[in-house]
């Protein structure tokens, strides 16, 4: 079916304008498709979660060197 | 924005910036000849040479400072060459992403992985924006500081520049404005100049990566951490791939999303050497610039590169927090449109994008307001800053390798298997000097031991 264009938000919308819409831009480009479709969510296997959380604690773990650093340097 | 009725679509102003952009594009490309060629290469290319010029930010640039200085004309000088490649490594994946998928990297993340994993890479860029924004507010306050300018006129003037330049509404002319003060960054070069370096010092050094004055101790390491958060940071993969979005480019434009992100590596490469170089003399002459900031490096170097030569680094250091302050706060309005699922574009007009825009003016507002507060450390957050960008790089790295090697989103332009192996070296590299800047901290004596001393 072919998308039927509406000037929506803007206001001062000319035949040109909706020319150029139709012609330059894909059509996931357009801001009302994107609002409206997202990517899905994906399932994270075991080993990418085992990853993400390693990662995790690797900075908490060094945020907490950054800071007895700047401690230390304070004194 | 509501839906005239079920498969209706509406378009915004947006879009029709977007698409008369885009209708250049597709006029210039459809013609022969070199000329054509040139001009569809000056269309496209922005977010990467922007990215890269805008992470020669104020820290940065004060790094490369101390970096020659402390240093000399060394192992660091092939050091920043390598760091500038990482980052090429990185960011032509975001090239890719929003190329393919016309998404910011903030939304794919809140998308595919949920919110649980989305908020704790929110968190990171946000904490590491802001204390970045701060340090660019001290690097405008010392540039300026140079010229005898009052830190409130320094710091109020510089949130006036960034008002104005987003008050034109339209990613296009924004873009033009920033990449033309971001051009400013090469003020380093003619600095460095002045300085007549050694130029046979400066090929020894690309060849041999050496000397390394001191060795491996926890001042090399600091400096270590500090040039590679220097060049290899979270906002950056935000940043462009939400700019590339923003600009509408589409998988026919991902080669001259490469050229340009090689071209601002390039560019910010020279930069970034030619502040090294530029410092070097006091390296030589033996001078201390252990607690140097800004306007005391411009000061010190006066006599080795004249008063103009002194001028244009304090204006270099002045530029590089400007233009950063503009792309790293964009980066965080981006960032937070795309996940609380409002309008996110320069090419709102401000009533359709208040949340956009105030996030982003906030952000700038809070930053300066806090340079201004007596008594503020600022020393230990530029610092601090670096090393904490280096830190958050992994996690962030993470998602972005998922996300490029994911196939129901990026189908056919998913990563070959050369560019993974890249991208997982520049993750080792950066893991690996997070952890010699822990040893360095909790145990200084096995990082002595490290180094053979």
């Amino acid at each position: 079916m072919e998308k039927e264009f509406d000037h929506g938000t803007a206001a001062d919308v000319s035949r040109e304008d909706l020319d150029a819409v139709m012609t330059s831009l894909e059509p996931d480009q357009l801001s009302f498709e994107k609002a409206k479709h997202h990517c899905p969510r994906r399932k994270l296997t075991r080993i990418e979660k085992v990853l993400f959380w390693a990662l995790r604690i690797y900075l908490v773990f060094m945020f907490g060197v950054v800071i007895y650093q700047v401690w230390t340097g304070a004194r | 924005m509501l839906p005239a009725s079920p498969g209706d679509v509406q378009i915004t102003h947006e879009d029709i910036d977007r698409a008369h952009d885009r209708e250049r594009v597709w006029a210039t490309r459809a013609q022969r000849g070199l000329r054509p060629r040139l001009r569809l290469l000056w269309l496209l290319i922005g977010p990467g040479v922007l990215v890269m010029l805008g992470e020669n930010d104020g820290p940065s640039m004060l790094s490369y400072a101390a970096t020659g200085a402390r240093f000399g004309i060394g192992f660091f000088l092939p050091f920043v060459v390598l760091t500038f490649c990482m980052a090429c490594v990185v960011q032509e994946m975001t090239v890719r992403l929003g190329a393919a998928t016309h998404r910011g990297h903030a939304e794919l993340i809140f998308d595919r992985f949920g919110p649980f994993w989305g908020w704790f890479s929110m968190a990171d860029l946000m904490v590491g924006n802001f204390l970045t924004l701060v340090t660019e507010f001290v690097a405008i306050r010392a540039g300026l500081g140079f010229f005898g300018v009052r830190p409130v006129v320094a710091v109020l003037g510089a949130l006036c520049v960034l008002f104005v330049a987003l008050m034109t509404h339209r990613y296009w002319t924004w873009e033009r404005i920033t990449l033309a003060a971001a051009m400013f960054n090469l003020v380093f070069v003619p600095v460095a100049l002045l300085s007549h370096p050694h130029w046979g010092a400066v090929s020894r050094a690309l060849f041999t990566w050496r000397p390394l004055p001191g060795g491996l101790n926890q001042e090399t390491v600091l400096i270590l951490l500090a040039d590679i958060g220097a060049t290899v940071t979270p906002w950056m993969l935000f940043f462009q791939q939400s700019a590339i979005a923003d600009k509408g480019l589409t998988t026919r434009d991902i080669r001259f999303g490469r050229f340009d992100t090689v071209l601002g590596a390039a560019l910010a490469t020279l930069a970034a050497a030619a502040t090294i170089l530029a410092t070097a003399p006091l390296f030589t002459h033996h001078m201390t610039a252990a607690n140097f900031e800004a306007a005391e490096f411009a000061q010190a170097l006066q006599p080795f590169v004249g008063r103009w030569g002194a001028a244009l680094f304090a204006l270099g250091i002045f530029e590089a927090g400007m233009v950063a302050a503009v792309t790293i706060s964009t980066s965080s309005a981006y960032a937070f449109g795309e996940v609380s699922r409002r309008p996110h574009s320069l090419n709102l007009p401000f009533k359709q994008g208040k949340s956009f825009y105030l996030v982003l003016l906030a952000e700038a507002a809070a930053a300066a307001g806090l340079v201004l507060i007596p008594g503020i450390p600022l020393v230990y957050i530029v610092l601090v800053v670096n090393v904490i960008a280096v830190l958050a790089m992994p996690p962030a790295l993470l998602f972005l390798y998922m996300l490029v090697n994911d196939r129901e989103i990026m189908g056919e332009l998913v990563s070959p298997l050369w560019a993974n192996m890249l991208a997982l070296g520049v993750v080792v590299v950066l893991i690996g000097a997070g952890l010699l800047f822990g040893i360095s901290v909790i145990a200084p004596n096995a990082l002595a031991a490290l180094g053979g001393r």
